[in-house]
């Protein structure tokens, strides 16, 4: 039991080191999927439909492959085809930041079909065009409604990161296997990398639950008040 | 919002920086290490590459002038990082295969390596026993003993099943939670898991020793050559017997 807290003592710094680096593929992959995600899905509602039928091929390829077929497909196969040299973490935020984007064009998606048709006709009425109507009136309230979708698959593409290690980024699963392999605490380990997730999810849920309060227009919400 | 899009963009920058990086250094080369193979290569108490072949690695780049970073990769995938230019050169005790040869160069020998059966300390199980019996064994997925116990079971009349895992630590610790009998492994790494678990040494089940050696990519002829001079050397020097001693590779 002592052994064990010491082992975890010691590496502790070195398993902290690699939530940063999962920090950064989450961070890097959750705002890349929101800018393809956002695009996708204004193409998906207000798109031509050679637009659409390009995003629907997009989404249904995303994610009807798991993440860990195309972590390999991009690493060793297209990104390498193309000549790109990615570091490992690069290559994994790329790799998670497009998957992440099909779903959430799914989830922008719906949000602006929420939005009654009206305003549209209003914001037209009032002069504006139909780019101007939805950057203004449209987006701002896709993505304060989206929020609670959008945290959703915050803490499943943290999860996901876990598959970095395939390709070699070194987060925290393998920095907790590195450290297992050596001094055999496998379970002391592997319950202090839970932890850490725990953590990391916790915060940056609970971190989104506070922006949507703050962001949240007093006297207006379609959730009632 | 400025504060929000700030990160965002550091973030985008030190991402391209880190790219850029790795293409434009000089005259560095790239050490594919499973940091799960103690003790040959692993990530010591720092958090840094330690081991047999990373110190060996070291001794040799400075020999031959090069920037050496050691960089862990998963086993499964280690070749195919080496065949698409992640990394330049496998130290990691990676036995000379003629699968293995068909697709990278390896360097001269430099350790024969004994392919051991592992059981828990208290197990009195002879091994007929173990081979014959209804027993599950282990093995870490893409060496040659997992490929070589698969290929031997119906020939030789056993009836094991086996078990595949990530690394061979992972295997040793699923002979203590008695979901797998024994756990074939090399030695090096046996002495280690002995060291520092309740588990035992049955002993050689059959299989031939095998080379260790450094792995490059075939067209890589001048890295190769570079690299086994420098290796003929450093097995000349009294470092290599202190290495040998320091890793406890002979027991």
């Amino acid at each position: 039991m002592l052994e064990s807290l010491t082992v975890i003592k010691d590496a502790l710094p070195f398993l902290i080191q690699g939530s940063l680096t999962t920090v950064v593929i989450v961070v890097g992959a959750m705002f890349l999927g929101l800018a393809l995600g956002l695009a996708m899905a204004c193409g998906m509602v207000y798109g031509r439909k050679w637009v659409r039928v390009v995003v629907g091929l997009y989404v249904w390829f995303f994610q009807g492959v798991p993440v860990l077929v195309l972590l390999f497909l991009f690493y060793f196969g297209l990104f390498n085809f193309m000549g790109l040299t990615l570091t490992a973490v690069a290559a994994v935020t790329i790799v998670l930041g497009m998957t992440t984007a099909a779903y959430q064009a799914n989830i922008f998606r719906g949000a602006i079909l929420s939005i009654p048709s009206g305003q549209f006709k209003a914001a037209s009425a009032l002069g504006m065009g139909n780019v101007q109507a939805i950057l203004y009136i449209v987006l701002p309230q896709v993505l304060r409604i989206s929020i609670p979708a959008w945290s959703n698959e915050f803490s499943i593409i943290l999860k996901d990161s876990a598959l970095a290690f395939v390709i070699g980024a070194p987060e925290i699963m393998a920095r907790t296997q590195f450290v297992a392999s050596r001094t055999y605490q496998h379970l002391p380990l592997y319950i202090t990398a839970g932890i850490l997730y725990f953590i990391l999810t916790w915060s940056g849920v609970k971190g989104l639950r506070a922006l949507e309060t703050k962001v949240r227009i007093p006297g207006f919400s379609l959730h009632g008040n | 919002m400025l504060k929000r899009n700030l990160i965002l963009f550091v973030a985008v920058v030190s991402l391209i920086a880190g790219g850029f990086t790795t293409a434009f250094a000089g005259k560095k080369i790239v050490n594919g290490i499973d940091a799960n193979f103690p003790p040959f290569a692993y990530i010591d108490k720092t958090g840094k590459p330690a081991g047999f072949d990373v110190e060996a690695m070291e001794w040799i780049a400075k020999d031959l002038g090069y920037e050496i970073e050691h960089m862990p990769i998963d086993w499964d995938g280690i070749i195919t990082s080496l065949l698409t230019k992640k990394i330049d050169i496998i130290a990691s005790g990676m036995s000379i295969t003629p699968d293995r040869l068909k697709k990278i160069d390896f360097t001269i020998p430099y350790w024969t390596i004994n392919i051991v059966m592992v059981v828990k300390e208290d197990s009195n199980i002879t091994m007929a026993e173990l081979m014959k019996g209804n027993n599950r064994i282990g093995a870490q997925q893409g060496t040659p003993e997992a490929k070589w116990l698969k290929a031997e079971a119906e020939p030789r009349g056993w009836n094991y099943k086996i078990g595949y895992y990530n690394s061979s630590p992972l295997a040793v610790e699923d002979i203590l939670n008695g979901r797998i009998v024994g756990a074939a492994m090399n030695d090096a790494p046996a002495y280690d898991a002995v060291s520092k678990k309740g588990v035992k040494i049955l002993g050689n089940f059959g299989m031939e020793p095998e080379d260790f050696g450094y792995a490059v990519r075939k067209d890589d002829t001048e890295l190769l050559e570079k690299v086994n001079a420098s290796l003929e050397k450093l097995m000349a020097t009294p470092y290599w017997d202190e290495l040998v001693l320091k890793y406890n590779l002979k027991n």
